[in-house]
C-alpha cells in the first residue's frame, strides 16, 4: 500500500500543477485580447464612473503586467474575479456558482444514466457478441456518438416540445418561478430536466458501451476465464465473478476522461434548451464580451474537473493492484 | 500482378530501366513494397462491412465537394430552374424563409438564398476545416509525443503537465475561451487554429506511450550503438512505427475536428455565414430566424443530418483502420 500512497501523492501533487499552469493559462489569455478589453465596461451607462475606476484599481489595470499578475494570483486564491461587466453589481463568482447548481443537476442525472445504460449496452453486446443485439446496438451508439449534441437537442424539441407538446422547450423552471421543495416545483423542474438530459445521454452512451464491450470481450479471451469454464461454471457465473470486475477497471479510467466530455455536450444542451447552467453562461459572457465571468467560469471549471479527475486516479489505485506495480 | 515496370532480379542484367522513368532502383524497390503493403491492407479493409460503408458515404460527400457546382447545375436541369443557385445568390422572386417549393427543394433561407445549394457548397467548407484542423493538432501531437517520449525525465514532466491541462479542460469551454480571446475575427483560419490547438493532446499522449515502449526496444538501442544521433533515430526508427498508430487516430480526430466546427458555428464563434457557408453556420442562421418556430424543420435537419453522415462515415473508416493496424484486434 506505501507503494499506492506515493502514487497518489504524485497524482496529486500534478493535478496541483495542472491548475496552476490553468491558473498562469487564464491570466495570459485575457491579456491577448486586441483592442481595449475594458471597452465594455467603459460604455457600460449602468455604473458610476467610481465604480469604473475602483474596478480598474481593483484588478491592478493602471500598473504595469507583473502588478497585474500578482493581483490577479492573490484575487484567484481569495476567489475573488471582480463584478460580472454585464450584471456590474454582482461578482462574477455568485452569478457563476448560482448557475453551477443547474449544471451539475444536469450532468449529475446523465452521468448516472449514461454509465448505467452504457455499461448494461456494452456488457449485453459483448455477451451476444455478433448477434443481432451487438451490431444493432453498436450501430445505434456510433449514429448518435456522430451527432452533434446541439442539433439532436434541437430536434428533440422539435417532436417532443413543438409537435406533441409533452414537455417545456426552454429554461429550468417555469418562467419567473423560483425552486421551492414543493412537489409542483419538483414537477416543474423535473419536467424541464427531461429534454436536456435525454440530449445529453443519449449521445455520450457510445463512449461507455464500447469500451464496456471491447475491455468484456478482451478479458473473456484470459485463460483464466477458460480456467473458470473448464470448472464446470454457469456462463452466468464466469461473467458475473470472474471477467465483469476486470473488465469494470478500464470503465474508472474513462469515466475521468469523459467528464470533460460530458461538459462539453451539457454546454451544448443548455444552450439549445435556455438551461441556466454554467455553459449557457459561458456562452453568453462570450457574446456580452464579459471577461470577468468568463475567466471566472473557466477558472472553476477547470478546478471541478481536475478535483474529479484526481478522485476518479485515486478510485483506479484502490481497485487496480497493477497500477501500483508501475 | 501485371507490373508495367519490369526489374529485374539481378542489378547487373543488360536491360536496365533507369534511364526510361528516371528512377533509381533503390526508390522503384520502395514503391513495390509499398504498393505491396497497400494492395494488403485494402485486402483487409475490404471484408470490414462497416469501414467500406464509411468509405462509401465519405466518397459521396468528397465528389458533393469537388463537384458543387456541377452538382447544382445537374439538380437545376432535374428540377426545371432557369439558374443553377450558388451558395450566396439571391432570388428576390421568392419570399425569404419560404418553405420547400418546387423551385428551393429545402426552402430559402433569411437572405433569400437557396438552402439546398447552401448545404451542397457547405460539404466544401466543413470537410476542409475538419482536415486542416486535424492536420494542425496532428502535426502538434506528433511533435510532443515524440520529443516527450524521447527525451524523458524533466523535460517529458513539463510536457506533460501542459498536455494534461489540454486534455483535462473540457474541449468545448477551451475553445469557447480561445475563439473568444484570439484576434482574427470569425475567419476560418482562426477556427482552424482553435480547433488544432484544443485537439492535439490526446494524439500527444498515443504517441508518447509508443514511443516510451519503442525506446526500450533493441533495434533503437542498436541504432544508438552505431552512433546515429537523436534526429535520426527519431526519424528513422521511431517515426515510422508510430505513423500506423497515428493514422487511425488522425481519422477520428477528423470525425471530432468536423463537430467541433459545427458546434463554434452554432454558437456563432465560427465562420461569418456571409462569407462562407458550413453546416453549422447555416444551423445558426435557421436558428436566429427561429425555423423551429416557423414550422421550417428541413432548413435544420438536413444540415445536421450532413454532419451525421460525414462524422459516422469518418468514424467508421477509423475503427476499420484501428483493426487493421493493431492486428490484436483482428484475432477476436
Amino acid at each position: 500500500m506505501r507503494n499506492g500512497k506515493i502514487l497518489i501523492a504524485r497524482k496529486a501533487f500534478n493535478s496541483f500543477i495542472t491548475l496552476l499552469m490553468v491558473v498562469v493559462m487564464n491570466f495570459f489569455l485575457f491579456r491577448v485580447i486586441p483592442g481595449d478589453p475594458l471597452m465594455n465596461l467603459r460604455n457600460n451607462t449602468r455604473v458610476s464612473d467610481e465604480y469604473k475606476e475602483q474596478f480598474i484599481h481593483d484588478f491592478g489595470l493602471d500598473q504595469p503586467i507583473y502588478v497585474q499578475f500578482l493581483k490577479y494570483i492573490e484575487n484567484v486564491f481569495t476567489l475573488n474575479f471582480g463584478n460580472a461587466i454585464s450584471e456590474p453589481l454582482r461578482p462574477a463568482m455568485d452569478i457563476i456558482l448560482d448557475n453551477m447548481v443547474w449544471t451539475l443537476i444536469l450532468t449529475g442525472t446523465s452521468s448516472i444514466l449514461m454509465i448505467v445504460i452504457g455499461m448494461s449496452i456494452g456488457i449485453l453486446a459483448a455477451w451476444k457478441r455478433g448477434g443481432a443485439f451487438d451490431t444493432g446496438s453498436m450501430a445505434f451508439s456510433l449514429f448518435f456518438y456522430a451527432m452533434p449534441t446541439f442539433w439532436f437537442a434541437m430536434m428533440l424539441i422539435v417532436i417532443f416540445a413543438t409537435e406533441l407538446k409533452w414537455t417545456p422547450s426552454g429554461g429550468a423552471l417555469e418562467y419567473g418561478t423560483r425552486f421551492e421543495f414543493t412537489w409542483i416545483s419538483i414537477k416543474d423542474m423535473l419536467s424541464h430536466l427531461v429534454l436536456p438530459a435525454t440530449a445529453l445521454t443519449i449521445g455520450s452512451i457510445a463512449a461507455f458501451s464500447l469500451i464496456m464491450r471491447g475491455s468484456l470481450i478482451d478479458v473473456m479471451t484470459e485463460e483464466y476465464i477458460t480456467t473458470a469454464r473448464a470448472k464446470g461454471m454457469t456462463e452466468r457465473k464466469v461473467l458475473k465473478d470472474h471477467a465483469l470486475p476486470n473488465a469494470m477497471l478500464p470503465m474508472v479510467a474513462l469515466i475521468a476522461i469523459d467528464i470533460a466530455f460530458v461538459v462539453g455536450g451539457a454546454f451544448q444542451a443548455e444552450v439549445v434548451f435556455d438551461y441556466p447552467g454554467i455553459g449557457w453562461l459561458t456562452v453568453k459572457a462570450t457574446i456580452d464580451k464579459d471577461f470577468p465571468l468568463l475567466e471566472a467560469a473557466f477558472f472553476l471549471i477547470a478546478v471541478v474537473v481536475i478535483i474529479a479527475n484526481l478522485i476518479a486516479d485515486v478510485l483506479l489505485v484502490y481497485m487496480d493492484p497493477r497500477v501500483k506495480m508501475e | 500482378m501485371d507490373d508495367s515496370i519490369h526489374i529485374p532480379k539481378d542489378s547487373k542484367a543488360p536491360t536496365k530501366p533507369r534511364f526510361r522513368i528516371g528512377l533509381s532502383e533503390p526508390t522503384i524497390e520502395k514503391m513495390r513494397l509499398m504498393k505491396k503493403n497497400a494492395l494488403k491492407m485494402w485486402r483487409i479493409y475490404r471484408k470490414n462491412r462497416l469501414g467500406m460503408a464509411g468509405l462509401i458515404i465519405l466518397m459521396i460527400f468528397v465528389v458533393m465537394a469537388v463537384f458543387s457546382p456541377l452538382v447544382m447545375s445537374l439538380l437545376s436541369i432535374i428540377g426545371g430552374w432557369d439558374q443553377a443557385y450558388g451558395p450566396f445568390d439571391q432570388d428576390y422572386s421568392t419570399p425569404k424563409e419560404s418553405p420547400p417549393s418546387l423551385k428551393h427543394w429545402l426552402g430559402t433561407d433569411s437572405y433569400y438564398q437557396d438552402v439546398l445549394a447552401r448545404v451542397v457548397y457547405g460539404t466544401r467548407v466543413s470537410l476542409l476545416v475538419g482536415l486542416v484542423a486535424t492536420a494542425v493538432s496532428m502535426g502538434m501531437g506528433a511533435g510532443v509525443g515524440l520529443l516527450s517520449g524521447y527525451w524523458g525525465g524533466i523535460k517529458d514532466d513539463v510536457l506533460m503537465r501542459i498536455t494534461d491541462v489540454f486534455l483535462v479542460i473540457p474541449w468545448l469551454a477551451l475553445m469557447i475561451v480561445f475563439a473568444a480571446v484570439l484576434p482574427g475575427g470569425a475567419s476560418v483560419t482562426k477556427v482552424v487554429f482553435v480547433i488544432g490547438i484544443t485537439g492535439w493532446s490526446s494524439t500527444a499522449r498515443i504517441v508518447r506511450a509508443q514511443v516510451f515502449s519503442l525506446k526500450e526496444r533493441s533495434f533503437v538501442e542498436r541504432a544508438k550503438a552505431v552512433g546515429a544521433g537523436d534526429y535520426y533515430i527519431v526519424r528513422k526508427h521511431i517515426f515510422p512505427n508510430v505513423f500506423p498508430l497515428m493514422f487511425a487516430n488522425a481519422i477520428l480526430t477528423i470525425a471530432l475536428s468536423i463537430l467541433s466546427e459545427s458546434t463554434l458555428s452554432y454558437i456563432s464563434l465560427g465562420p461569418d455565414s456571409s462569407k462562407v457557408v458550413t453546416w453549422g453556420n447555416m444551423i445558426a442562421d435557421a436558428d436566429a430566424a427561429f425555423a423551429i418556430r416557423q414550422g421550417l424543420y428541413l432548413w435544420i435537419v438536413v444540415p445536421g443530418l450532413c454532419i451525421v453522415a460525414v462524422v459516422l462515415g469518418f468514424t467508421l473508416i477509423g475503427y476499420a483502420m484501428d483493426e487493421i493496424f493493431n492486428p490484436k484486434l483482428r484475432k477476436r
